[in-house]
């Protein structure tokens, strides 16, 4: 018995090379390498360009107010703003304000103007007064960051006007703030989210594909009645695992490139995306990424070979399928709601459910920092439901792939579980 | 020492007993075939020698020892369908599954292209296997079957789908093994080949074994009641009352003698009557032939069936 040990590596290993360097080898892998990222990059692109060309056009806008003075304030501080580059005009409401809504609203109508603030007085002296924003359209309420901005300015600098500081003092108080803007907590929080998000995609995209890669090989195998010279001299686990490790090994190639990739092009000197564009992946987002892909992927192949050994052709396949999508659906509906609330109940639970674990937790980890027992809970959920899966994987694998021609009911498959 | 060795073995599968009881042993330098209609159980019990599947009782010994997959090194298997990678290269197939019995890269290469030669298929080399022609598949899963210089050689219907040149050149390769004391398994439908090739044959149906033994223990149990005459002339010596069945195949005619004490006499009575319309160039007496036997034992087989079967349901 001690010779079959060693040789447990030595086939599972050569099946997983076979398996690596034809796939890797074939036209397919090259065209889905170079071709996912274009189109993904080219959509980004696209987008990136079609909503920046809104916010970062000129802005017309009407300030109507009683107060002129804090009208001309506004109209000068907002005329600070290069990006975009904000043009005022200051009103004041005339027939008790009904006719000046009237024309504004033909203005916004016929795009003469962009929108307008409408100032209400307040109603007692220490009271603020009440603002209200009207856009033309929805690429402009962009436009409401700058000007919130712009009014709490004015008011503060009256304000400190009023209590009898100098005009000078007021300025030097007032100084922007450059160097805190640009390194502010909240624009790194959002480009921590567009980086979650992009390997939540990553992973969800090639944990089904390379998933359903393993299915699709094994029904190929099947019909091709290679495995049966296979078995002659190896064991079923050891053909599950060397695929399974195989085209697992392509997939993280082929993101290894794309990562690798994207890092080159958003390097210095290179090709310029635009700040809001930039990639950086953390070391920590980087390495819990390498983890989770590796266990989601082992868990979700471990799947596909059960369901490829149970069925014997494409179309078979496909109605089984959604056992493998049907979380992984789940997962991306509620991703949005995990990655602005991280800690809250849904992400909670939904990172302890074990086929949801590497995509959410992961996303978790990502965009915040869930205590430490949290991840470790969830990881050790995760790897005694792979230890499970790929328990009754290899039994259903073993006698499934000598059947052919009808598909097993539940008392077969519960009755192969039985055969050793 | 038995290279292999059933005893009792027994495999059921869902709806019907494959195999039952079966036993048989194959010596060191045998040509031993395993025979049987369609759906009688050949290819379950090599499945079970190679450790596919496992015996629900009974045992499997390979090479004198309790089967052991440790022992799976040793042997050749090229099973009845075609089983290769379609999209990969001939030569780098051949060296995956010569590395998959335990060679090192280069002597798979190595022997590859020493057997690509003898089996006339270098051409062959730098193609993929789903550009090969179904005979040129057969020969390369026939080598693969043979790269690491397996002691057993077990063959599942290694002949079909190949023209007589190419089905000469794997019989004469087979023979070749044996003569180096390989012990060689191989089922087949085709009586013709059993029968020039095999010292040992087992004819199985429904999964029982039928009969068993040397070939000429086989047909030594038959009566020698069988003629065959090559003539020119009247075929009127057919009607003779000696004969129980005639077939005449234009100037070829295949006889039954009908059940008698004295089937020399006979056939010489039919002989003498023979030649008194015709002109003879062959009259030979012999045994059935193993396709005559095999016919035989197995439609006595599925009529005791059916007899069972009908008492069953009464």
């Amino acid at each position: 018995m001690s010779s079959v040990q060693p040789s447990f590596f030595h086939n599972t290993w050569l099946i997983a090379k076979r398996e690596y360097v034809e796939r890797i080898r074939a036209k397919s892998f090259i065209v889905m390498t170079v071709l996912i990222p274009a189109l993904m990059g080219g959509l980004t692109f696209a987008m990136n360009y079609a909503t920046g060309k809104n916010a970062k056009s000129d802005v017309n806008l009407a300030i109507v107010t009683q107060d002129s003075r804090f009208g001309l304030d506004l109209q000068q501080e907002l005329a600070k703003h290069k990006h975009p580059k904000i043009t005022a005009n200051v009103l004041s409401p005339q027939g008790g304000g009904a006719d000046t809504r009237l024309t504004l609203e033909g203005e916004l109508k016929s795009k003469d103007l962009d929108g307008y603030l409408w100032v209400t007085p307040p109603v007692s002296e220490h009271a603020a007064p009440t603002f209200e924003w009207k856009t033309r359209a929805r690429g402009y309420i962009n436009t409401q960051n700058e000007l919130s901005e712009s009014i709490r300015t004015v008011l503060t600098r009256q304000g400190l006007a009023h209590t009898g500081m100098g005009a000078n003092d007021v300025e030097a108080l007032m100084q922007p703030i450059d160097l805190d803007a640009s390194v502010a907590s909240k624009d790194s929080a959002s480009s921590g989210e567009a980086v979650a998000f992009g390997l939540f995609f990553i992973m969800y995209f090639v944990i089904l594909f390379y998933g359903m890669n393993v299915a699709r090989s094994i029904i190929e195998e099947k019909t091709s009645r290679i495995f049966e010279v296979l078995l002659a001299t190896i064991r079923p686990e050891e053909m599950m695992a060397g695929k399974v490790l195989g085209v697992g090994s392509v997939g993280l190639t082929q993101v290894g490139i794309w990562l690798l990739g994207a890092i080159a092009l958003s390097a210095p000197g290179l090709i310029s995306l635009g700040d809001d564009f930039a990639f950086h992946i953390t070391a920590r987002q980087g390495i819990f990424f390498v983890v989770f892909f590796f266990l989601g992927y082992t868990l979700y192949s471990g799947m596909a070979a059960a369901l490829g050994a149970m069925t014997s052709s494409e179309q078979e396949l496909q109605q089984m399928n959604i056992f493998l999508m049907l979380p992984l659906i789940a997962c991306s509906g509620v991703v949005f709601t995990v990655v602005s609330d991280p800690s809250g109940t849904v992400a909670k639970v939904f990172s302890f459910i074990p086929f949801c674990t590497p995509l959410i937790m992961y996303v978790r980890i990502a965009v915040s920092q869930p205590p430490w027992y949290e991840i470790a809970i969830s990881i050790a959920g995760l790897v005694l439901t792979i230890a499970a899966i790929l328990w009754f994987a290899a039994r259903i694998y073993r006698v499934g792939i000598l059947m052919y021609g009808k598909k097993p009911n539940l008392p077969e498959l519960l009755r192969w579980l039985k055969y050793s | 020492m038995s290279i292999v060795e059933l005893h009792n073995v027994r495999k059921a599968y869902d709806t019907k007993i494959a195999v039952h009881g079966l036993s048989f042993k194959i010596e060191p330098g045998t040509m031993f075939g395993l025979l049987g209609p369609n759906g009688s159980g050949k290819t379950s019990s090599i499945r079970m020698m190679i450790g596919i599947t496992v015996p629900d009782s009974g045992t499997v010994s390979l090479f004198g020892q309790p089967f052991d997959r440790s022992q799976l090194i040793r042997v050749g298997y090229l099973p009845e369908e075609r089983g290769l990678y379609k999209k990969m290269n001939v030569l780098d197939q051949l060296v995956f599954l010569g590395q998959l019995h335990g060679l090192d890269a280069a002597t798979a290469k190595k022997r590859s292209l020493i057997w690509c030669e003898r089996m006339e298929i270098t051409e062959a080399i730098p193609k993929k296997t789903e550009e090969l022609s179904k005979g040129m598949q057969q020969k390369i899963q026939f080598i693969a079957s043979l790269l690491h210089e397996p002691d057993l050689i077990i063959m599942d219907e290694p002949f079909s789908g190949l023209d007589p040149v190419n089905a000469t050149l794997l019989q004469d390769t087979l023979v070749d093994l044996r003569k180096e004391g390989k012990a060689v398994l191989f089922s087949t439908h085709r009586m013709d080949q059993v029968e020039k090739l095999c010292d040992e044959i087992a004819l199985i149906a429904n999964g029982h074994l039928l009969l068993s033994g040397s070939m000429r223990e086989v047909k030594s149990t038959y009566p020698r009641n069988r003629v065959q005459v090559v003539f020119e002339g009247s075929d009127a010596f057919l009607k003779h009352p000696a004969i129980e069945e005639a077939k005449n195949y234009s100037g070829h005619a295949e006889i039954k003698l009908a059940p008698s004490s004295d089937l020399a006499a006979a056939s010489n009575a039919v002989l003498a009557e023979a030649l008194t319309g015709a002109r003879i160039s062959r009259f030979e007496v012999m045994e059935p032939t193993l396709e005559e036997i095999f016919i035989e034992r197995v439609t006595a087989q599925n009529a005791a069936n059916a007899n069972a079967n009908g008492v069953a349901h009464v």
